[in-house]
């Protein structure tokens, strides 16, 4: 049993970093009033810059590719957002078709790009982030193999942002103006918030941060961007940030339950304990528990009120 | 006003595209169109191998001008619409990869009768499985259906991987469980076996899993991860996007100094199990190779040479070139590559009949 736990957990994390931070970027955009349904276009555009980016310079700048690649994902995914900022913020578009046509522009944008660029959809990279074990922490008993042996560095990258959101978030003056531009945007403006500001540094931080996980979904396990980099875990993001009650460590987790339930599922087929339980149920389990929550938690509905609708100052 | 002039001279413009475009159709060549299945068509994989086959015979004897489709999702209807674009735009030679088309071919093959097709790795059938005897197969005179020996390029890399494996132990990874995936497999333990039987090796099979779909590169890495755990050193990939988990897996270890191996599928993935961009060292032990583009050039050779084999289902195996390893393998030794093609010949010369179905496979293995 010990072993089966001690080599699911530091898998599942590799797979819950991405998840994580795609939906800690759709957490600022949500709590600033925006909904952002274009996470998984924001991820893939992200993953796409990372590989091109490290194609290019894996030869000539070294070791060092790898976090500037993923600094570049970053930028990329927050230039694309600014699409989804302009549209829905400026121009007081239908976010939910704002968000929707990026991740339609995303998916052929960057299939083409790397087609003209590459001279094939599949892009392989060279370097890569490896998993290794944290020297000195991973000889801990327990909390060693789980948490400190065979990890990728992203990882850690990914849950120091996730504290650093809950400070940023909850115990900062730009928190509490961002959280209410979501909640009450007609206060905020009153108190002398700029609604719009705000609102387009939501966005782009959810950009951000929505590319920066395409970029390690890239760097770290996947290793080759392709049709296939959008497979739905932008949408599973929107999921984890609803179940995680649009809360920094609420999503964190949500996404360690979707992590180690998804990676359950896939390894249940070579451990021999697991491989009578039929395939469908650990696979739907994640999605199915989603469900009942959203049903159980529906009257205590805690998601930021004035999410999804243009600010509208003539409505004050 | 002005928008009235504009929309006066892009009218005219659009009219003079559409007499352009009409007038380039007037050429004799033969139109030979292609339909992706799901993917790209330079998927690195098999759309790419077909395409390729057929852009090699559009070069090579220049009679023939291609174009290819690709659906927006893969159910039946978005595959008969492509066809029927395809058809409607005078392309009259249509290749098809993949047994997604199975269905699709069935009714095209009665909605468009002046046009071949050339169906890879299935047969036209209703897709009725409810029924006692199973769905209605029926391969009109317009159509070939492609099979492959699978199994016999599952059997050259099981007697390599039992031949090269340090710790004895082995593993399989198949995508969804159909018919080309599972005959590699099949094939796979049956090389594994005769390796043990013929070459004094002591190798099984610890793991042989299915991992249920072609994209899930996540769950590759898992799964590569827990059979690397277990003392598996060699991993034998028949699963698309799954494979791409498991090379990602395979190359880790192997820059970590682990000695990890993966035996590619369909083509040579020699340059996917590479461990750096300029290195020379790579994790791919050997692959399964399967030439879907012999296939699409020699049936388009056929119809042009009017020797089209209409109504027929080719099988093409190892003596045909159809199957079989890569020319270069850097990885595998010399005595294993002697060994390799010593099972070779007994396949070829008939003392060996690798087995096809999982019956077979229990009948040899027992």
């Amino acid at each position: 049993m010990w072993d089966i736990i001690s080599s699911i957990v530091p898998l599942s994390l590799a797979y819950t970093a991405p998840l994580l931070i795609i939906a800690l970027g759709g957490l600022y955009s949500e709590r600033s009033g925006i909904v952002n349904i274009g996470l998984e276009g924001l991820m893939g555009v992200g993953a796409f810059a990372a590989a091109m980016f490290t194609i290019t310079f894996q030869g000539s700048l070294g070791g060092a590719t790898i976090w500037i690649a993923l600094l570049v994902s970053l930028i990329v995914g927050m230039l694309l957002s600014l699409f989804h900022a302009f549209a829905s913020v400026s121009m007081n578009a239908n976010q939910v078709i704002s968000g929707t046509a990026i991740n339609m522009f995303s998916t052929a944008i960057t299939i083409y790009m790397a087609r003209w660029l590459t001279g094939s959809s599949n892009v392989q990279i060279k370097r890569f982030f490896i998993k290794t074990d944290v020297p000195i922490l991973s000889d801990i008993p327990i909390i060693g193999d789980l948490f400190f042996t065979k990890v990728y560095t992203t990882t850690y990258v990914v849950l120091a942002i996730v504290i650093f959101s809950w400070f940023l978030l909850n115990k900062t003056r730009f928190g509490l103006r961002l959280r209410a531009c979501g909640e009450n945007p007609h206060s905020a403006d009153s108190m002398g918030v700029n609604v719009s500001r705000m609102r387009y540094i939501g966005v782009l931080i959810s950009g951000a941060l929505a590319g920066l996980g395409g970029g390690i979904v890239i760097m770290t396990y996947a290793k080759e961007f392709s049709q296939l980099t959008y497979n739905g875990l932008g949408f599973l993001a929107l999921a984890a940030l609803i179940f995680g009650k649009w809360k920094p460590f609420g999503i964190l987790g949500s996404s360690v339950f979707f992590g180690i339930a998804m990676t359950v599922a896939n390894m249940s087929v070579i451990i021999p304990s697991l491989q009578n339980i039929p395939n469908i149920f650990l696979n739907t389990f994640p999605y199915v528990v989603t469900l009942l929550a959203l049903v159980l938690f529906s009257n205590s509905s805690i998601g930021p009120k004035a999410a999804g609708e243009p600010y509208d100052v003539s409505k004050r | 006003m002005s928008k009235r002039v504009i929309a006066l001279v892009l009218v005219v413009m659009l009219m003079g595209m559409m007499i352009a475009g009409c007038s380039t159709t007037s050429t004799e060549k033969t139109k030979v169109g292609m339909v992706t299945d799901s993917g790209t068509i330079d998927d690195k994989s098999f759309n790419q191998s077909s395409w390729e086959g057929i852009k090699r015979y559009e070069e090579e004897k220049k009679t023939i001008e291609t174009s290819y489709q690709q659906p927006d999702n893969e159910a039946e209807t978005d595959y008969l619409n492509a066809i029927s674009d395809l058809v409607d735009n005078g392309y009259n030679i249509i290749v098809t990869p993949g047994f997604k088309f199975e269905t699709a071919i069935f009714k095209a093959q009665d909605q468009h009768p002046d046009t071949t097709f050339i169906l890879i790795d299935g047969a036209p059938n209703d897709g009725d499985y409810s029924k006692a005897e199973g769905p209605t197969y029926k391969t009109g005179d317009n159509v070939v259906n492609v099979f492959f020996n699978e199994h016999e390029a599952g059997f050259l890399v099981g007697v390599a991987a039992a031949l090269s494996s340090e710790t004895g132990k082995l593993g399989f990874v198949g995508g969804m469980e159909i018919p080309p995936v599972q005959k590699f497999g099949w094939g796979y333990v049956a090389g594994i076996k005769y390796a043990n039987d013929n070459f004094g090796t002591t190798a099984e099979v610890v793991d042989y899993i299915y991992e249920g779909s072609f994209n899930n590169v996540a769950g590759g890495q898992q799964i590569a991860s827990g059979m690397y755990d277990k003392g598996i050193d060699i991993i034998f990939h028949a699963a698309g996007g799954v494979g791409v988990g498991v090379f990602s897996e395979a190359i880790e270890r192997a820059t970590n100094g682990q000695n990890v191996f993966v035996i590619g599928v369909d083509a040579d993935q020699y340059e996917a199990g590479k461990l750096s961009a300029d290195g020379d060292k790579s994790v791919t032990l050997t692959s399964a190779m399967k030439s879907v583009d012999v296939a699409a050039y020699n049936f388009i050779d056929a119809k042009l040479a009017g020797t089209f084999p209409g109504g027929e289902t080719i099988v093409l195996s190892l003596a045909d070139n159809g199957v079989g390893l890569p020319a270069e393998n850097p990885n595998l030794s010399a005595d294993t590559i002697a060994k390799v093609e010593e099972a070779k010949q007994a396949v070829l010369n008939g003392s060996f009949t690798v087995p096809s179905t999982q019956e077979e496979l229990d009948a040899y293995v027992k």
